[in-house]
């Protein structure tokens, strides 16, 4: 009876009971005294857009109350909105890209994704020269040269296209994600239950499920995040790259741009013609992937240079 | 309350049961503990318990949550015939039906549950309180469609009891609506959770408009499928008698459903192939397994030739109507659709995933306890659902009204002569004629009441039907001198079930209206237990009225 005695070994933690109550099952430990009124306020916690200044304000105020007892580490959740007349986008230079994957670690080691089991935000695409452009089929995630760039192939890293008609948030059942005025798609958190409708609608295998609890060593930890970006996940929720939106909303690169060794990502305002990225857009040869879909990602992959 | 009080006296009915009913309940509870643990172990520890990953991020709660809602569909396919064509012997056991939907639709929700990361946020699902994201979402679409159609069939299923322990019947202007309500319904519930998939762009194999179609295709063999097997239980478990008429009746429509469905089936598949597109990749998968990955070709292949055949068991009259070849059939079917509509339908829609990467799942010992222990839920709920309706259809249960004045003790014939289930055609009418009667009760060994032979179902009996359509494309293809011939000479194939039935304290009144508004001859008066005490005829009843006139 192994089973048993792992249901007698569960801790009486907040999300434990949470479920417990769901199931109601757990009747008799429904936290009724005033240590346990967080409990409540967490069950209760409104959609991240639905609540006034001073809720959120509480709200954060918990949440870091919270992450400090889980990740014994102080951690700050800022709530940097969109800045007016920004629209962000990202070019990504194929002829440039060696498939170092350093973007990808500087985005685990920006972002507080799970250690155990591992969670990778972008991922990196390997495809034979010469053969169907783009064959995603026959690309491969998973390879381990002793060096790269291999002869004859070239690498196409793939994260969020933070698309303008994203097919991920039109199928959310609770509005859980959203198209930030900035153009980044963005998920609450706390409000996600974890259908993972999102994550079927993607075309771009971009959003990743927490299927265990994230764990994250204490001196691993970014401790300054966003609250629609970098703060630590659950259990059983969806999360996603969000153009590192703890960094770019107040004037910084994303994490994987600043990493890429050869200049391979470019980003900026898109509604600003003398961005770097709108210079790329109008000069460059450039293409977004699967554009059938209609999906209009503001990834914008192109080749500064042919090869 | 009343109605509470009797509800409750109903209620207690699920507790009274033979050694053999308990001996189900444990076996049910057994597993449905077994399932809660492994659940318990999932919420603890994550859906990591699980085989789905980031690439195939549905599995086999999600499968058996597509096939489910295709057997909650299914009701109507018993609610058209009986209430719209008003086709009678499927009417008397629409209920049944109805109440099958009500367990697939719950099993549907429990399998929605288990498969989310965060249960305890399933509120924030609802609209006011929660953040429904209506119309945008195809699933707040469902949770609207499945919801509305649990009430509505839990509302009819309700109501018509209600009114059979009052001994009284339906009324048709409370149940029409509903019913009206309840067909497009049950098509929507199956259309709306096609489109959740269907509506995916990202998805190339489920982004074929056919999907909806075939799912319905499917669902109308499936469903009916499972309700066959439960009728048949039923009828050797119980007092109520389902009429062979009436099963092969469905089989008759589940002959046309898998015809559709395998129409269907190749239409999809000649584009897909024919074609042969870069999107046909995830079929190819399916059918022929792809890079060296094969997990789900012999499972398919093996789910197209159960179908295929069971087509065949149910095109023919001959093998449709033999209970061993239709029983056959039905299982097939079942299995054939759970493979093709559940796992062959969610898997390769992320196989390969939308960057290429094949991922091949394969359910672990969690998912599966878990998906067992719903399966058993839905079995216990059907089980009690059952002993809780049943009394109360067959009569056993009566609210009855104290009587005043003349009630059935005080006009009917007592005693009455009963015949047994195997008395055949002659018999009954040397019988009928002999004692110058125009009606005999149908008992079964214990004594209880089934059903009831009179003049006009021997009459009826004795006219040939028009063969069905498929009977008659069965004639062309297959000639048989056999088939012609009727289904059955004895009472149990002749009778009417269930028989209507009253107290020996029902009063006059009571007696009158119900022969009226039923359109039937005689009322059988049965005591508590079943048995037959007496008969009341149009004949005694117009005794009565032309005494009390006189007086």
């Amino acid at each position: 009876m192994k089973r048993l005695r792992d249901l007698s070994e569960i801790k009486l933690d907040r999300r434990t009971l949470l479920k417990g109550a769901a199931l109601g099952l757990a009747g008799t430990a429904l936290p009724l005294n005033k240590a346990d009124a967080s409990f409540w306020e967490a069950f209760f916690q409104k959609h991240f857009r639905e609540m006034g200044k001073e809720d959120l304000k509480k709200v954060i105020e918990r949440l870091e109350r919270e992450y400090e007892k889980k990740y014994k580490k102080a951690i700050r959740i800022h709530n940097h909105p969109a800045m007016p007349g920004v629209l962000f986008g990202y070019g990504l230079d194929l002829s440039r890209c060696i498939g170092c994957r350093r973007c990808v670690y500087a985005c685990f080691k920006e972002n507080n994704p799970s250690r155990d089991p591992q969670i990778h935000l972008i991922t990196v695409l390997r495809f034979k020269k010469g053969d169907k452009w783009v064959d995603l089929e026959n690309s491969e995630k998973y390879y381990s040269p002793q060096q790269v760039p291999e002869p004859g192939y070239f690498y196409m890293p793939v994260q969020c296209q933070q698309c303008e008609n994203p097919p991920c948030v039109k199928v959310c059942p609770t509005q859980a994600t959203w198209k930030e005025p900035d153009g980044i798609v963005v998920i609450d958190y706390n409000w996600c239950i974890g259908c993972r409708y999102c994550m079927a609608a993607c075309p771009y295998g971009a959003r990743r499920f927490n299927w265990a609890e994230p764990s994250i060593p204490p001196d691993e930890m970014t401790t300054e995040t966003h609250y629609l970006g970098n703060r630590p996940r659950y259990k059983g929720v969806v999360e996603k790259c969000t153009f590192c939106i703890q960094r770019t909303r107040i004037g910084k690169y994303p994490a994987c741009l600043e990493a890429c060794p050869v200049g391979a990502r470019k980003f900026g305002n898109l509604l600003d013609p003398n961005s770097e990225i709108r210079y790329a857009i109008e000069n460059k040869r450039v293409f977004r992937l699967k554009e059938d879909l209609n999906t209009y990602p503001k990834f914008y992959y192109f080749f500064a240079y042919g090869r | 309350m009343n109605i509470t009080k009797n509800f409750f006296i109903a209620l207690k009915q699920i507790t009274i049961g033979s050694k053999k009913y308990y001996f189900w309940l444990a076996f049910l509870s057994f597993f449905i503990l077994l399932g809660l643990s492994a659940y318990f172990d999932q919420l603890n520890r994550g859906l990591i318990t699980t085989a789905m990953r980031d690439q195939v991020s549905w599995g086999l709660y999600i499968s058996n949550f597509t096939f489910l809602v295709g057997v909650a569909a299914a009701a109507v396919y018993l609610v058209i015939p009986a209430y719209v064509y008003n086709f009678k012997p499927i009417k008397e056991i629409a209920l049944f039906g109805e109440m099958v939907a009500i367990t697939a639709i719950t099993m549907c929700i429990l399998f929605i549950i288990v498969d989310m990361g965060q249960p305890s946020r399933v509120w924030h699902l609802l609209p006011v309180i929660g953040a429904m994201n209506f119309p945008s979402s195809l699933l707040a679409w469902d949770v609207i469609v499945l919801n509305g159609y649990l009430v509505l069939n839990a509302i009819i299923v309700f109501y018509v009891l209600y009114r059979l322990s009052l001994g009284k019947e339906y009324r048709m202007s409370v149940v029409w609506p509903l019913i009206i309500i309840s067909i497009p319904l049950a098509v929507s519930i199956h259309t709306v959770t096609a489109f959740i998939y269907n509506g995916l762009p990202a998805r190339p194999f489920w982004n074929a408009s056919i999907v909806a179609p075939r799912f319905l295709g499917s669902a109308f063999c499936s469903g009916p499928a499972i309700m066959l097997i439960l009728f048949q239980i039923i009828r050797k478990l119980s007092d109520v008698d389902i009429e062979d008429r009436a099963i092969f009746k469905i089989a008759e429509l589940i002959a046309y459903a898998m015809g559709v469905n395998l129409f269907l089936l190749g239409a999809e598949v000649f584009k897909e192939f024919y074609s042969g597109s870069i999107h046909s990749v995830p079929i190819k998968y399916l059918y022929f397994g792809l890079h060296g990955k094969t997990a789900f070709v012999s499972w398919i292949w093996f789910a197209t030739l159960l179908n295929i055949t069971a087509f065949f068991l149910f095109l023919f009259p001959k093998t449709r109507q033999n209970f061993m070849t239709l029983n056959m059939g039905c299982v097939f079917i079942i299995m054939g659709i759970y493979i093709e509509k559940g796992m062959g339908l969610i898997v390769p829609g992320f196989i390969p995933d939308t960057l290429g990467e094949i991922y091949e799942y394969s359910p672990t010992m969690q998912e599966i306890i878990i998906t067992i222990g719903i399966w058993a839920v839905g079995a216990m709920l059907y089980t009690l659902l059952l002993k809780f309706a049943l009394p109360v259809y067959t009569g056993r249960l009566r609210f009855g009204i104290k009587a005043k004045g003349v009630v059935a003790r005080d006009i009917m014939t007592a005693k009455p002569v009963t015949i047994s289930p195997d008395e055949t055609a002659e018999e009954i009418g040397k019988l009928l004629i002999s004692r110058s009667i125009s009606g005999v009760p149908v008992v079964n060994s214990d004594n209880m009441v089934i059903g009831l032979v009179s003049e006009s179902d021997i009459i009826f009996k004795a006219i040939q039907e028009e063969p069905y359509f498929v009977e008659k494309v069965g004639e062309l293809i297959l000639p048989d001198e056999e088939r012609r011939k009727k289904l059955g000479n004895t009472a149990k194939e002749l009778m009417t079930s269930p028989a209507i039935t009253a107290f020996e304290d029902t009063p006059l009144e009571e007696l009158n209206k119900t022969i009226t508004n039923r359109k039937i001859k005689r009322i059988i008066i049965v005591d508590k237990e079943g048995h037959p005490v007496g008969i009341v005829s149009r004949a005694d009843i117009l005794k009565t009225l032309e005494s009390k006139i006189r007086k």
